[in-house]
């Protein structure tokens, strides 16, 4: 009797850890979520105008169920102290459900991940940027954006300048060939915002212009959303999964 | 009386124009990246070709392929039936880009990038009044260049015809697939590994709920509610010293 008074007190105990925790990355999850929300990353006028929401639906998603997390770790503690099939039982099956909206947030922001290709931002950029009858408020923020990731990050177009060679574009209707085989932005610039040597940057002179494309700047922060919200919330399912069965396995040994 | 032939032969070769070996091509070093694009391309300059011809005007000669055979060196710059402007049609080849010897010293300096970009000028491309601008070119080719040196209005000199030189043509947008290239691994991972998590809950919850009611399925571990077993034992000897409260 003592012996398996031991176990009951281990596996308790055990129980209260693995709720703490899910309690804990609840909080954290929450957290992270809303910083998503609130502060997305500088590159959101061109996500947004993916017209897939897909991402951000996933962090909101992840705020509501890091609070039911919480709320449910704490159910649980107590349920698992009081030993009560009742409110175990309660805990079980609302974790379950809760396990399932967190399952879909994951599965969500992977797959828009995914659909994040170097072409969808290729497409975009050639149809929206300095289109010269903007539809509506989102080919302006296309454009904006571009101008400020080719400036700041020095580099051109999505792969290369020959993304402008390469396909017609919105650009390309309202700037000729022979002036602007790329966007100005593309120039190497000096301190005024002029191009340090124009016909330099017109031929393609090594030096004066920026030759690589901005797919890995426009990637990084992409990533960073995306997986900071699937991955952790696939981690925190891990560990769910773990304390479900466990005190699924306690609450068959509660005698009634 | 051999004058006369002498002096038969000698009179074409007066008017003869010198053919240089020289055959213009797209400059290949240093690499360019607007070397061809779909209204202009980039020549190397003629250096140490026309060292001969102090006196004279070097010409580039525009031409379609097709116009090549046909193309009379006497047709003069500048006039109606080499204006840029009404080239490709009817005008089959132009003439542009003239410059003294004075422009192209020999030897060129280490270092300097000497290029002619032919298309440059887009500001006189329907400017009449300008038949030899350098305005950019109409379609995708191909065409072949020459250069001709002319005194005053006299072909001097010649180089051959270059290579013909395709231009470059931007596809539609529409030809961009955004169809994605299927699934990458993590997401293929979590969504697996996600699922079979998932259903092992559903079906031990299955079996929990299944055995609910009955004995814990014959584990010895089975253990009771500690302050419940507490409350029974004193039950049954203390009544009344226990306070009322049931677990």
């Amino acid at each position: 009797m003592a012996k398996s008074d031991d176990c009951i007190h281990i596996l308790q105990g055990l129980l209260v850890f693995g709720n703490v925790i899910i309690g804990m990355c609840g909080i954290a999850l929450t957290a992270e979520c809303i910083y998503f929300v609130s502060n997305p990353p500088g590159l959101y006028p061109l996500l947004k105008a993916t017209e897939n929401s897909d991402i951000s639906a996933a962090a909101w998603i992840g705020i509501f169920v890091g609070l039911a997390l919480f709320a449910l770790s704490i159910l649980g503690i107590i349920g698992v102290i009081k030993a009560s099939r009742t409110l175990l039982t309660v805990y079980i099956i609302l974790m379950l459900i809760t396990f399932a909206f967190e399952m879909a947030s994951c599965i969500t922001a992977a797959t828009h991940r995914d659909s994040l290709t170097p072409e969808l931002f290729l497409k975009q950029m050639l149809e929206r940027y300095q289109k010269s009858e903007p539809a509506n408020n989102s080919d302006s923020g296309v454009t904006k954006t571009w101008d400020e990731l080719m400036l700041q990050n020095h580099c051109c177009g999505v792969q290369g300048p020959s993304d402008w060679q390469e396909y017609t574009s919105a650009f390309r209707l309202t700037h000729s060939d022979a002036d602007y085989p790329w966007p100005r932005a593309c120039c190497v610039l000096d301190a005024q915002g002029l191009p340090v040597n124009l016909d330099g940057c017109k031929l393609g002179v090594p030096g004066y212009y920026n030759s690589n494309g901005c797919y890995d700047v426009i990637s990084g922060p992409v990533n960073t959303y995306a997986w900071g919200v699937a991955w952790f919330g696939f981690a925190i399912l891990c560990w769910t999964f773990c304390v479900l069965l466990g005190t699924m396995f306690y609450w068959s040994g509660i005698d009634y | 009386s051999t004058m006369l032939p002498l002096l038969l032969l000698l009179l074409p070769a007066a008017h003869a124009i010198d053919q240089l070996g020289y055959r213009p091509a797209l400059t290949e070093d240093p690499k360019l990246e607007g070397l061809r694009t779909a209204s202009t391309f980039v020549l190397d300059q003629p250096r140490c070709v026309f060292q001969d011809y102090g006196n004279a005007v070097i010409w580039l000669v525009v031409a379609l392929d097709q116009a090549v055979p046909t193309f009379n060196n006497t047709a003069g710059p500048g006039t109606p039936e080499t204006a840029f402007q009404a080239f490709p049609d009817p005008v089959r080849a132009y003439m542009t880009l003239n410059t003294t010897l004075g422009s192209y010293p020999c030897p060129k300096p280490d270092g300097d990038i000497t290029v002619l970009r032919v298309g440059s000028e887009s500001s006189c491309a329907r400017d009449e009044r300008r038949p030899t601008c350098n305005g950019p070119l109409p379609g995708p080719g191909p065409y072949r260049v020459k250069f001709l040196a002319l005194e005053g209005s006299v072909p001097v000199a010649e180089t051959r015809w270059s290579l013909p030189i395709m231009l470059r043509e931007a596809k539609s947008t529409n030809s961009i697939s955004t169809a994605g290239s299927g699934h990458s691994a993590d997401m293929i991972a979590i969504t697996t590994i996600l699922s079979i998590l998932f259903a092992i809950l559903l079906a031990a919850l299955v079996a929990m709920l299944f055995f609910w009611g009955s004995d814990s399925c014959g584990s010895s571990s089975s253990f009771s509610k500690p302050e419940s077993v507490t409350v029974r034992r004193y039950n049954t000897h203390h009544v009344y010293d226990q306070p009322a409260a049931r677990l």
